[in-house]
């Protein structure tokens, strides 16, 4: 058979090429039979580039929450530098001591001007109570000096009189034996 | 949604009509991998059975069956696309596939004259092979391979008359034996 002209020429090589695919393409049952296994089957309900993208979207997510929390915030330095007076002092509590178990309240110094914080809680702070009258009073006569660490008395013992006094050299043998634990000091005697 | 029993029986005898010409336009779309046009051509009447592919009755049902096979093809490459980006092994696997298809047809793929064409098919840019196939191959008008190709006839026409020239060029440059006979004249039946 002649061919005439390109286009005949290019669909007989066309038909060639649909000859030999038609040999090889599956069967048509074979095709829609494995389509229908795969309709049954059960999908896979984790998928892992879902859920890479959520733990990236939570993760930002996240980070922006902190990093808003602990933003500076320009008018907060602000009201604090124009009402000190709110500057409360600050309470401890001294359980261990035996003697004085009141609270002791240290009365803060004249407060300094704020500096600018670098990191500051968005948290709201929620506003003490503003102080009894005669808590004022108290805690303005009370200062730093008279407080005392409430691990003091466990520094005192009944030997502090042997470990404070020092033998000297030109005391004799038998008063240095004074010292010792358990021997009667003849010097007392 | 899924397609009522009856409605897919209906489509089920289509389909299989149509089923030699579908694999034949996988092949094209899957760069004449006859492994990969089979799984795309499973994927296709899957999504026909889950509904997430449905004939509305808007084109011929060879030309919806195209145009869904073609979409699919592309996903389906993108897909390994990626897979062999996150997996070299993969890629490797992929290359050194022997395809059913070739080992059916090595007797035809031998002939020189069809190793020349489907060389000269494999430089044409994918659009140019895509209305060539649909027009030579599948017989189907320009038109209709436009639909299949999602773009206007006037495109389709273009990408058709280019890749005629561009293919008569590579087949005169390869001699086929037709060297002489490769002549200007046209016939516009297929329009």
């Amino acid at each position: 058979m002649e061919i005439i002209g390109d286009d005949k020429k290019l669909r007989a090589l066309y038909s060639e090429a649909r000859t030999a695919a038609n040999a090889a393409t599956p069967s048509f049952t074979s095709v829609w039979h494995r389509a229908q296994a795969r309709s049954l089957k059960p999908r896979r309900a984790f998928n892992l580039s879902f859920a890479l993208v959520t733990a990236l979207l939570v993760l930002t997510l996240g980070s922006l929450a902190v990093w808003s929390m602990y933003s500076p915030r320009s008018n907060q330095p602000r009201e604090a530098v124009n009402n000190p007076s709110t500057a409360t002092p600050a309470t401890v509590k001294s359980p261990e001591k035996a003697n004085d178990k009141e609270e002791v309240r240290i009365a803060e110094k004249a407060p300094t001007p704020i500096q600018a914080p670098v990191h500051r809680s968005a948290k709201p702070r929620v506003r003490k109570p503003a102080m009894q009258p005669e808590a004022q009073t108290i805690a303005s006569n009370t200062t730093i000096e008279t407080w005392q660490s409430p691990t003091a008395t466990l520094l005192s013992s009944p030997t502090d009189g042997l470990f404070k006094s020092m033998p000297q050299l030109n005391e004799n043998a038998n008063e240095m034996k004074s010292f010792l634990p358990g021997r009667s000091n003849d010097k007392e005697k | 949604m899924q397609f009522d029993p009856m409605e897919i029986a209906d489509l089920k005898a289509e389909l299989e009509r149509l089923h030699s010409a579908s694999f034949g336009w996988a092949l094209n779309c899957c760069r004449r991998d006859a492994t990969e046009a089979e799984e795309v051509l499973q994927t296709v009447y899957l999504k026909i059975l889950e509904g997430k592919a449905r004939f509305r009755g808007e084109s011929s049902l060879k030309t919806w069956m195209f145009a869904v096979i073609r979409k699919t093809a592309a996903t389906e490459y993108r897909r390994r696309l990626l897979r062999s980006f996150r997996f070299t092994a993969d890629t490797d696997e992929v290359d050194d596939r022997v395809s059913p298809f070739e080992n059916q047809t090595a007797i035809f793929e031998r002939s020189e004259a069809q190793t020349h064409f489907q060389g000269a098919l494999k430089e044409l840019p994918r659009r140019q092979r895509e209305a060539l196939h649909l027009v030579f191959y599948e017989d189907l008008s320009l038109r209709e391979a436009a639909d299949v190709m999602g773009v206007s006839i006037g495109s389709a026409r273009q990408h058709y008359e280019r890749g005629k020239k561009k293919l008569r060029e590579s087949l005169t440059r390869l001699e086929m034996g037709y060297g002489n006979n490769w002549g200007r004249q046209e016939t516009p039946s297929a329009v």
